[in-house]
């Protein structure tokens, strides 16, 4: 391993001595042209030509040996006595020393903006990258895409091999989240995997900070073998921290020996921390989602259990009350009619309030929507309704009762909506079940116009709809109607 | 001769007071159930001329029992009335689908209007 990157830099230097050597016998060459008219010591700077591409490639000590092998050749082939490293004359000693000097400096100075460049090119990469990252987090992108973006620009940015993003499971496994390679590689995203042998993420939770690793040889392990199969050497991880615990890790591989650069981890810690962000994001947000479907849910269970208990309790009770009544009615003597008209009277009173009891049961809950579901419900919905209604109910089967009630009471809102503010003559509705979902469609003819921004009736069939996952669209148009769509998934509600 | 009739209710109570009513109007009640399966086993034996569904039997479906009777006892469905402690104007969508005579509200239950609906059909 220290023998290849050695022979590697080796070669690398051999490759410059190379270039030095015929910059030089080009600048020579250059330089004999001149000769015959132009005083050759003024010619002297030309070999800086050589020298700033060897500093600007190669660093400063290269380019002092192609300063020195400048001088040499000079001296050489310009200088009396010629073909000779002899000076003869004091004044081309000095102007000899005075451009090896120079072109030393001047390479140094071409060698340092060199790595100026390199660097600011560098973090410039790096920034650019950043924002991709975060401007995916605002967007607020699927998590796995998230994911497998931050695995590539991490391992793009440390001139990695291949990188890895994996997140720790309550069980002690880890579950690769998002995979990238330089190179076609086959790498497992989804699958998980114990820690029972050496990996990036089992020290990385050890030391519950960034860890380096230098080779997987020798070690057991699934990971292990994995690394082992990819040719992994070097590596670098990272912890995912999100809300003070351990969510996961990146780690970068390499597969060579060289070493990541000393600010390889606060580089990766920028990535990190954005998806630590996203992360948290879409647990706030998934947690929302399902605190306001409980919401909705509850209030509409508790709607149809107080219904139900009225139907069971007060109102069974009163329904056996008035047909006792009755039958206490038929005993009565034809004669006793004052007696008669009496009960009567009580009889009527019964009956009313049975009535009221009904008309308030049936606006917390309509007994149809439990005893029919959707169709009929809707059915006698449209019966009631002030404006004339078409139905096209092409939704017959039963579905949950969570959707059932959604679903009945979106359309009655919506109609109630329609009643207030369109003027509208007709409303048609529509259901019908495509693919995996439940479409209800609430059209009507009137003023349209209608936007979320205005009024809170609105708000409140969206928030009905999505609570459940759905989703709602609204388009109207002034003056030409208001259609509402409403599709609510059917799996999951 | 008498009308004779079978209760389906999930509440005692309601079978009480419907008896009493029916009885004094000259309808002989025989049989009663309170679930599905009581209901089927019990019906074709009492061979009644007309049979009352409650359409809420508790956790069960009057509606159901409905279909059942008609594919699995010799009631016909013109002799079977779902009856509902709800307004019948609130339930009628549902009786369109199901093999019955009619809904009617439990408050408007005497001999006269089961006799009244079975003359109609």
């Amino acid at each position: 391993m220290d023998r290849r990157r050695t022979s590697s830099a080796v070669a690398r230097r051999l490759t410059g001595l190379l270039a030095a050597g015929l910059l030089v016998a080009a600048v020579t060459g250059l330089i004999k042209l001149g000769e015959p008219h132009v005083p050759t010591l003024s010619l002297l700077v030309l070999y800086l030509l050589a020298v700033l591409p060897i500093a600007i490639f190669w660093g400063t000590p290269l380019a002092v040996v192609t300063a020195v092998l400048s001088v040499w050749a000079y001296a050489y082939f310009f200088v009396s006595p010629l073909h000779s490293l002899l000076l003869a004359d004091a004044q081309n000693a000095i102007g000899l020393g005075v451009f090896l000097v120079t072109a030393v400096v001047v390479g140094e100075l071409a060698a340092r903006l060199r790595r100026a460049a390199l660097e600011a090119q560098r973090l410039s990469n790096e920034q650019s990258a950043l924002r991709r990252v975060a401007t995916q987090v605002a967007q607020g992108v699927a998590p796995s895409v998230l994911f497998t973006a931050v695995t590539e620009e991490v391992g793009r940015l440390c001139d990695a091999d291949l990188a890895r993003m994996e997140r720790y499971e309550p069980d002690g496994t880890v579950t690769g989240v998002g995979a990238w390679s330089r190179v076609p590689a086959h790498l497992t995203v989804g699958e998980r995997f114990d820690l029972d042998g050496l990996s990036i993420a089992r020290e990385v939770r050890r030391r519950a900070g960034p860890i380096r690793l230098d080779s997987f040889a020798g070690a057991s392990g699934a990971i292990a073998q994995e690394a082992q199969t990819l040719g992994i050497r070097s590596s670098i991880g990272c912890p995912i921290t999100v809300g003070g615990r351990l969510w996961g890790v990146v780690a970068a591989s390499k597969t060579n020996d060289v070493p990541f650069p000393a600010a390889t981890e606060a580089q990766i810690a920028g990535f990190t921390e954005l998806v630590a962000t996203a992360i948290e994001n879409a647990e706030a947000r998934a947690e929302l989602m399902a605190s306001r479907a409980r919401v909705v849910v509850t209030a509409d269970r508790t709607r149809r259990q107080i219904e139900r208990n009225l139907h069971d309790g007060a109102q069974q009770r009163l329904v056996s009350l008035a047909l006792r009544l009755q039958t206490a009615q038929t005993k009565v003597p034809p004669e006793l009619s004052v007696l008669n008209a009496e009960l009567d009277q009580v009889h009527g009173g019964l009956t009313d309030a049975l009535d009221e009891l009904r008309e308030t049961a049936r606006g917390i809950h309509p007994a149809i929507l439990a005893e029919g579901g959707l169709s009929p419900a809707l059915k006698s919905l449209g019966r009631r309704s002030t404006i004339p209604i078409r139905l096209t109910l092409r939704a017959q089967l039963r579905l949950s009762e969570r959707l059932e009630a959604s679903a009945y009471y979106f359309v009655s809102e919506a109609l109630t909506n329609a009643a207030k503010h369109s003027h509208a003559s007709l409303v048609v509705v529509t259901t019908d079940i495509t693919g995996d979902a439940l479409r209800v469609e609430i059209r009507d003819n009137g003023q349209g116009g209608a936007d979320f921004s205005r009024g809170t009736g609105l708000l409140g069939l969206r928030d009905r709809v999505e609570a459940l996952g759905g989703r709602l669209n609204l388009d109207s148009p002034r003056g030409a109607g208001t259609t509402l769509t409403a599709e609510f998934p059917l799996t999951g509600s | 001769m008498g009308l004779r009739c079978f209760i389906v209710d999930d509440s005692t109570d309601f079978l009480d007071a419907a008896r009493s009513r029916l009885e004094s109007d000259g309808v002989t009640v025989v049989g009663v159930a309170s679930t599905i399966d009581e209901a089927l086993a019990r019906l074709d034996r009492a061979e009644p001329d007309v049979v009352l569904v409650d359409v809420n039997l508790g956790s069960e479906s009057g509606l159901d029992l409905a279909r059942r009777i008609q594919t699995e006892t010799n009631v016909d469905p013109a002799q079977v009335i779902l009856i509902s402690t709800h307004a019948a104007e609130d339930l009628i969508d549902l009786v369109e689908s199901v093999p019955a005579a009619a809904l009617l509200s439990k408050t408007a239950l005497s001999g006269v209007t089961l006799r009244r609906i079975l003359d109609d059909g």
